[in-house]
């Protein structure tokens, strides 16, 4: 006797459909999975067996072979519990082929026959939907994720003989209710730029990269606020778009990073990992690749604070990132794609003791120190932050100045703003603001009035820029043109820029 | 008591050699013995040798009669089915590896063949 049934697997950020068939013959009693499983779907043989038993269901007691198919394709996860159990159940006769018909299997069995959540169910879904299949069957945990996906009949059994009955039409469950969530939320509701005392230019540095998506680095003293800033940052990121948030639930879908909590992103991710964090755990990694951090940012923020004391290692795997907003991880089992369209904060000391350019203390680090110290952040890497600034310690009067300063609101309106021109400048191109233009983006939406032409021909000459560094500038001036509402870009923007790029003395 | 389960376990082997009598087979040899194995009934049937290993079970509290058979088991068997082919001269074109569940609840018995275990 022999059934087919349906499940998925995750593979990447993606959804993938596997055939699971199972074939019950005469013989010694015996359970064999093949289709390169790993153990976790080895092992659903006894979560099968044991939870058939314990929901009153027969367990066939002669040789059931199960094979996932497609072969070649490495199954992991414990989400093909179910699509077992229902092939199962539909070989030895206890289903009807046509009511296993049509529908995908989703979830992980207990041993007493209920369906436990799983990871990555809102990519499945979504994979699903594309391919024209119209019922799946998800784990009650995962029940907020069914609720996004809109065109797909989503349904939650609680356990397996719930879902039997359900099959046998006894008694029906009905699909979940679709939600309407429009568009994100501002990020860290708890914290607001008006807490933020002076530090105008580093404040007005920071819209500038919420607007056009920059990357940023703060040099200062100890304590003079460069943590406070950053973790401020969401606070004036545009909210996200639908899309957005689709995309960004289903990574953390996958990194399993979803709990009954928080089902649904609706804020901007901010990361900001701890500077003892590997290469791997950074672009992500694996024997099949998950997720890493600059994925898990995707959208949003990550915020690397004590830039140097980071592993050499670890700053350099960036790279590929930063410029390419994806990030491709090989394995001997896999090649995935992840996205990673970040904007990267960093934050660092000027040198080792910290007081480098300080008025009143005096740097007690000894030249070779600060050049070993500066020597950890390479070439390549700084010449990827498009905005650069110092930030001073502050001086008394600006720390018991009692008049509020801007509030994230408003700077976020002006955000937003910007965003906004920038959305209808790059429509249906794929990118999002202006830090994503390619080259030939640049050329058709940069067009520098005169004097900044020549403004900017005189410092790259001046500067010794390098030509990546010259189309960064271009694009910040574009963003406080953007912000400006100025179409054209004006000297004032371009010195602006250039000012952002080189006022850190390296 | 060693005895009574003796009795059971041969009276469970007499109703698999009846069994297989009625479908066409010849019992070969009973309890064939060698120093690496035991096997409970030789048939041989259209010119071919099958091994039968007989389980007989009053109830399915502990798993299917079958179950039994472990890998172990069947090793057992095949050395001494191995070590039976060498001696008997041959003559035989194809060699099966048989079981037989027998399970015998409140004086009604159910019998199960399974053809080609291993």
């Amino acid at each position: 006797m022999y059934a087919k049934t349906f499940g998925e697997t995750v593979c990447g950020i993606n959804g993938e459909e596997i055939i699971v068939e199972v074939d019950i013959s005469n013989g010694l009693p015996g359970f064999d999975i093949v289709g390169l499983p790993d153990t976790a779907v080895k092992e659903s043989r006894e979560r099968v067996r044991a939870s058939l038993k314990n929901s009153g269901l027969m367990f066939p007691m002669t040789r059931i072979t199960v094979n996932l198919a497609p072969a070649d394709l490495r199954k992991d996860g414990s989400s093909l519990d179910l699509p077992i159990a229902v092939g199962i159940l539909t070989a030895a006769g206890s289903l009807l082929q046509e009511e296993a018909e049509g529908k995908i299997f989703v979830g992980e069995l207990a041993l007493d026959g209920s369906i436990r959540q799983v990871a990555g169910v809102l990519p499945m879904i979504l994979y699903a939907r594309e391919h024209g299949w119209r019922e799946i069957y998800i784990p009650q945990g995962n029940a907020a994720e069914g609720e996004l996906v809109d065109g797909i009949d989503v349904y939650t059994p609680a356990s397996l003989s719930e879902l039997v009955s359900h099959l046998k039409k006894r008694e029906r469950l009905t699909p979940l209710p679709k939600i309407q969530f429009g568009t994100g939320t501002a990020g860290c509701g708890d914290v607001d730029f008006a807490e933020v005392r002076g530090q105008q230019v580093v404040k007005r540095a920071l819209e500038i990269a919420a607007a056009g998506g920059h990357n940023v680095l703060m040099v200062g003293a100890p304590g003079s606020g460069k943590t406070m800033l950053a973790r401020r940052l969401p606070t004036i990121l545009p909210p996200m778009t639908e899309d957005e948030i689709l995309e960004i639930t289903k990574i953390y879908s996958i990194a399993g990073l979803l709990n009954g909590k928080k089902q649904l992103v609706l804020e901007r991710p901010f990361r900001s990992p701890h500077h003892t964090v590997s290469a791997s755990a950074l672009i992500g990694g694996g024997s099949v690749p998950k997720p890493g951090e600059v994925t898990l940012s995707h959208n949003g923020v990550l915020f690397l604070d004590e830039l140097p004391e980071f592993s050499r290692q670890a700053l350099e795997v960036l790279r590929q990132p930063l410029e390419d907003g994806v990030v491709t991880i090989s394995r001997v089992q896999a090649s995935l794609s992840f996205p990673a369209r970040l904007i990267l904060i960093t934050a660092q000391n000027p040198c080792p003791c910290g007081f480098l350019g300080d008025k009143v203390h005096s740097c007690t680090c000894r030249p070779h120190e600060i050049e070993r110290y500066r020597r950890k952040i390479s070439g390549p890497l700084l010449d990827r932050i498009d905005i650069q600034v110092t930030v001073p310690r502050l001086e008394y009067d600006d720390l018991k100045d009692k008049t509020e300063g801007e509030s994230s609101a408003v700077i976020r309106s002006r955000v937003v703003k910007a965003r906004g021109v920038q959305r209808k400048r790059f429509e249906g191109s794929g990118v999002h603001c202006n830090a994503q233009m390619n080259k030939k983006q640049l050329n058709k939406y940069c067009k520098l009035e005169p004097q900044a032409e020549a403004m900017l021909g005189k410092y790259f000459a001046a500067l010794g820029l390098s030509a990546r560094t010259h189309d960064r500038i271009v694009k910040v001036a574009r963003t406080i043109a953007d912000l400006e509402g100025s179409a054209a870009i004006k000297a004032a923007h371009i010195a602006e820029a250039i000012q952002l790029r080189t006022s850190v003395q390296r | 008591m060693a005895d009574r389960r003796g009795d059971f376990g041969r009276r469970g082997e007499d109703a698999a050699c009846a069994y297989l009598l009625r479908h066409g087979y010849s019992i070969v040899e009973r309890n064939y013995r060698c120093r690496r194995g035991e096997i409970d009934i030789i048939a041989a049937k259209d010119g071919g040798a099958v091994f039968v290993e007989v389980k007989t079970r009053r109830s399915l509290k502990f798993g299917t009669p079958g179950m039994a058979v472990t890998y172990a088991k069947q090793q057992k068997i095949r050395t001494a089915a191995l070590h039976y082919l060498q001696q008997c001269g041959g003559g035989y074109n194809k060699i099966a590896f048989d079981v037989i569940e027998i399970v015998a609840d409140d004086g009604k018995a159910k019998l199960r063949h399974l053809q080609n275990c291993f």
